[in-house]
């Protein structure tokens, strides 16, 4: 068998990047016209779409917390994402850890306690596979929260790390991951922490330092894309809100969703 | 799903406070003090029981000779089974599986199986034809917390501790040899990982280890750490999961590491023992018969 | 030690170095928000992100949107900062609807229950309508009996709509409805457009009639009611008003110019509303009188560069 060659001796890896490169990175956000929040997330040719709904009131009356929102997370693997395996049914274990990786990072960093008896519905659907699934989703799912309003404490950037020999590898597509020790990790960039560490196959002890060193540094890079993103996306939403401006027709101007206190005191002033 | 009732709060507030501001735990071991494990082999080869004080985790192996995947002529198969029943604890459902539960059985598959625990290129008789199929069953007896370890003990233990009858393959036939006629032989294995998790606790910078039930049931996250090649100099980690709860900095994380590191060291050493002194007994009865 | 090679963004996506500023939070915003270290930063910016400092946490309180870390204010959304003295908030630019008391809201009967029917309004929990917060028809004013109690449905029953006011909170932040007053109640004779709740801003009234014959309630929760025209004479309190008619499923006669006029509307709000347009009623009526103008058919209006062109049309005019 001829198995293509993960590192040349040049050092560019099989799809033609260096060690540290990642993939040309997207993110799109609001793009799903009923969702409270949505956002699609590509990492080179790993596609995954995320819909956030809610917090609303949960369809699941015995699953409600009377003092926070509860998270809900269902994955869809279609079979032409290129998931290998074909498609898998709701039950299937892969999807359940992967949802509950999901649910276990996002719960703590959503600030829930605020929306008492609701629910938050997360719904992830991967268009098209190539390596580091979680990553892409977990990326996805912040934009997609944070599209949504809901309140959270940071956003969580994930990024993705493999060891080759000795030379550590950013941003693995489907062929690294297969066959490399790798780690995915998801760093909150205020406190530079992890949330989210998974690591499969051997790797020396001593070697995993360096590489969660190097990938809560690549989800720093993340988290400037994102906020990027967020604020090029912020500022068009205001630029629409703004394009008719507060004179129409002569009616005093009230910004969207004004809060009462803040809207006297305006008044006064103006 | 029937739900499991959180603790009562003065409860959680006790454990809590115990923990944080005295490091002290409910059951009176340290931090970092874990049970001690207790393995229990049975007549059969390949039927361990392993005890983490009331945890009760029995894992059994049986080999069958089936064909092999076309896409792997070369390789055996190694299948994990394991359901937790409503007997480990009232909050397991016999049907549908819980979160917790799959991923105490996905885990279980990435390190025994995804890791390569066992050389499976080993199992092949006749290749593309016949070759063995491994079958591990883990019954869960009783959950009084860190049931992976447990299982993750009892899993490898049991791989370690199974005999295959000697095959011989002679042109096209293939001779199986019943266990009075040759000694028949242990499983070959690239190496025996040892799971270690830790508990991490809201507001406390200290995680414990071995966490009983109710420490799991307050903790905010558990970090679970498997380890390989404990007696060597330089140890392999195998796998490592921690979803969400109390983010942890690299350093941190690190001396996580290096705990679990320690401590499967122990554990291996002492599955090591075990399995020696099981062994030594049986070989005295093969000679007397 | 390493580097990271960055993709560069797309080209056409950078034009947000700017940062404009709203006239009227011009002032506001006057504080000292912190240099965010080289990342974020082209000086002070209106606009917070989740995990963003705001300001310190001891000179300032700690308002909706924030929390605070280590003596930081730190924002929890993306959205606008707000200051109020010494209070910080920062409201999200888009978000479910949150209900305020006073807040004239249209929603959807959803469950009935003991004395309250719950309450679909597009927030982040059904809201409650009281028994006794209701009008029982013909304006009777007397205590609601066990009688009312066993016949709830007879005046909402699941999947009716009905344009109510916030009236309290409950503890656990769900919203209290009523409906009495002779402009609230049971909606019929028309159709339900929902929009985000953002765009639809507080203003003087939230009823208004559209001169082409239209009816529209513009619901704070971002669900609009669009409705054949009520006369004068017929509405409540009135000579020709119904009293019996108040908690009725029948729709009206409606003819096909008011039908037409009807899908009119409501095209031309779900075309502003894709396109993050605020809805008053000068811009609807301005929006109406374009696409007569234009003779665009009702369909039409749904098409993306029809849509396109009215939104550029109306806010020039603006």
């Amino acid at each position: 068998m001829n198995r293509p060659e993960l590192l040349s001796s040049y050092n560019y890896r099989s799809d033609g990047r260096r060690p540290t490169e990642m993939r040309s990175l997207s993110l799109l956000l609001s793009q799903h016209p009923q969702a409270d929040g949505s956002a699609t997330v590509t990492h080179g040719l790993t596609e995954v779409m995320v819909t956030v709904f809610g917090p609303r009131e949960s369809k699941n009356k015995a699953g409600l917390a009377h003092d926070r929102a509860v998270l809900s997370v269902t994955l869809d693997v279609p079979v032409f994402s290129g998931v290998p395996g074909g498609r898998r049914g709701r039950s299937d274990k892969r999807n359940m850890e992967f949802t509950s990786n999901i649910k276990n990072t996002f719960e703590p960093v959503i600030q829930t306690h605020l929306h008492p008896r609701s629910q938050i519905d997360i719904n992830i659907q991967i268009l098209q596979a190539d390596g580091s699934l979680l990553q892409a989703a977990v990326n996805a799912t912040t934009l997609a929260l944070i599209d949504a309003g809901v309140p959270m404490s940071d956003y969580v950037c994930a990024t993705t790390c493999a060891l080759h020999d000795s030379t550590p590898l950013l941003d693995l597509n489907s062929l690294e991951e297969n066959d490399l020790p790798n780690l995915t990790v998801a760093v909150l960039p205020r406190s530079n922490k992890v949330t989210l560490v998974t690591l499969e196959t051997q790797l020396a002890v001593e070697r995993f330092e360096e590489m969660l060193k190097m990938a809560v540094e690549a989800g720093k890079l993340v988290h400037r894309e994102m906020l990027r993103a967020v604020q090029n996306r912020s500022e068009k939403l205001m630029r629409a809100i703004e394009s008719v401006g507060g004179g129409v027709g002569g009616r005093p101007d009230h910004r969207q969703g004004e809060e009462r206190d803040v809207e006297m005191y305006a008044g006064n002033d103006l | 799903m029937p739900r499991e009732i959180d603790p009562a709060i003065s409860q959680r507030a006790f454990v809590l406070s115990a923990l944080k501001d005295h490091r002290l735990r409910v059951d009176g071991r340290g931090m970092q003090e874990a049970r001690t494990p207790e393995l229990i082999f049975g007549d059969e080869m390949g039927w361990v029981e392993c005890r983490f004080g009331k945890t009760r985790v029995i894992a059994q192996v049986s080999g069958t000779i089936v064909r092999p995947r076309a896409d792997r002529p070369y390789e055996g198969l190694l299948n994990i089974h394991s359901e937790i029943s409503p007997m480990a604890s009232s909050v397991y459902d016999s049907g549908r599986p819980s979160e917790e539960e799959v991923v105490i059985t996905r885990m279980l598959e990435k390190v025994l199986k995804k890791s390569d625990a066992l050389d499976r290129e080993s199992l092949c008789i006749v290749a593309g034809q016949q070759v063995w199929s491994i079958r591990l069953t883990l019954h869960f007896l009783s959950d009084e917390g860190n049931m992976l370890d447990c299982a993750c003990l009892a899993g490898v233990a049991a791989l370690k501790h199974f005999r295959r009858p000697e095959v011989e393959v002679i042109g096209e036939e293939v001779i199986i040899h019943d266990p009075s006629e040759r000694a028949p032989m242990p499983l070959s294995m690239h190496h025996t990982p040892i799971c270690v998790s830790l508990a991490f606790f809201e507001e406390s910078a200290h995680p414990i280890l071995d966490p009983t039930r109710l420490e799991t049931q307050l903790a905010s996250s558990i970090l679970a750490i498997s380890v390989t090649n404990t007696a060597s100099p330089s140890p392999t980690l195998c796998v490592l999961q921690l979803a969400g709860g109390m983010p942890l900095s690299t350093e941190e994380l690190t001396s996580c590491i290096g705990m679990a590191v320690a401590r499967a060291r122990v554990v291996g050493a002492f599955l090591e023992r075990r399995l020696a002194d099981d062994w030594s007994q049986r070989s005295v009865r093969v000679e007397v018969h | 030690m390493f580097t990271i090679v960055s993709p560069a963004p797309r080209g056409d996506d950078l034009e947000y170095t700017t940062t404009r500023h709203h006239p009227s939070v011009k002032d506001e915003i006057d504080m000292d928000i912190e240099e965010q270290g080289g990342e974020f930063g082209e000086g002070p910016s209106r606009l917070a992100s989740p995990g963003e400092t705001i300001t310190s946490a001891q000179a300032f309180m700690r308002g909706h949107g924030t929390y605070v870390e280590n003596e930081d204010l730190v924002s929890a959304l993306t959205g606008t900062i707000e200051r109020v003295n010494k209070l910080v908030s920062v409201r999200a630019l888009k978000s479910r609807y949150n209900p305020e008391v006073g807040d004239l809201v249209v929603g959807r009967i959803t469950e009935v229950g003991p004395r309250r029917w719950k309450v679909d309004a597009n927030a982040r929990q059904d809201a409650v309508l009281m028994l006794s917060s209701i009008n029982l028809p013909g304006g009777v004013q007397r205590r609601k009996l066990e009688s009312d109690e066993l016949q709830m449905r007879n005046f909402f029953e699941e999947g009716d709509l009905l344009v109510a006011e916030v009236q309290a909170f409950f503890a656990d932040g769900a919203m209290s409805l009523h409906t009495r007053s002779l402009k609230y109640g049971k909606l019929r004779n028309g159709h339900l457009v929902m929009v985000p709740p953002a765009l639809v801003r507080r203003l003087k009234s939230h009823f208004y009639a559209l001169p082409c014959g239209v009816d529209l309630i513009l619901g704070l929760n971002g669900y609009i009611w669009v409705s054949k025209h009520v006369k004068q004479s017929e509405q409540e309190g009135e000579e020709g008003f119904d009293a019996e008619a108040v908690y009725s499923n029948k729709n009206d006669d409606i003819d096909v110019a008011t039908r037409t006029a009807i899908a009119r509307v409501s095209n031309i709000i779900r075309a502003l509303a894709r396109h993050s347009t605020p809805l008053t009623d000068v811009l609807l009526v301005e929006a109406y009188d374009w696409a007569i103008d234009q003779d665009i058919s009702v369909k039409d209006l749904s098409a993306e560069e029809t849509s396109e062109a009215m939104v550029a049309a109306i806010t020039f005019r603006a």
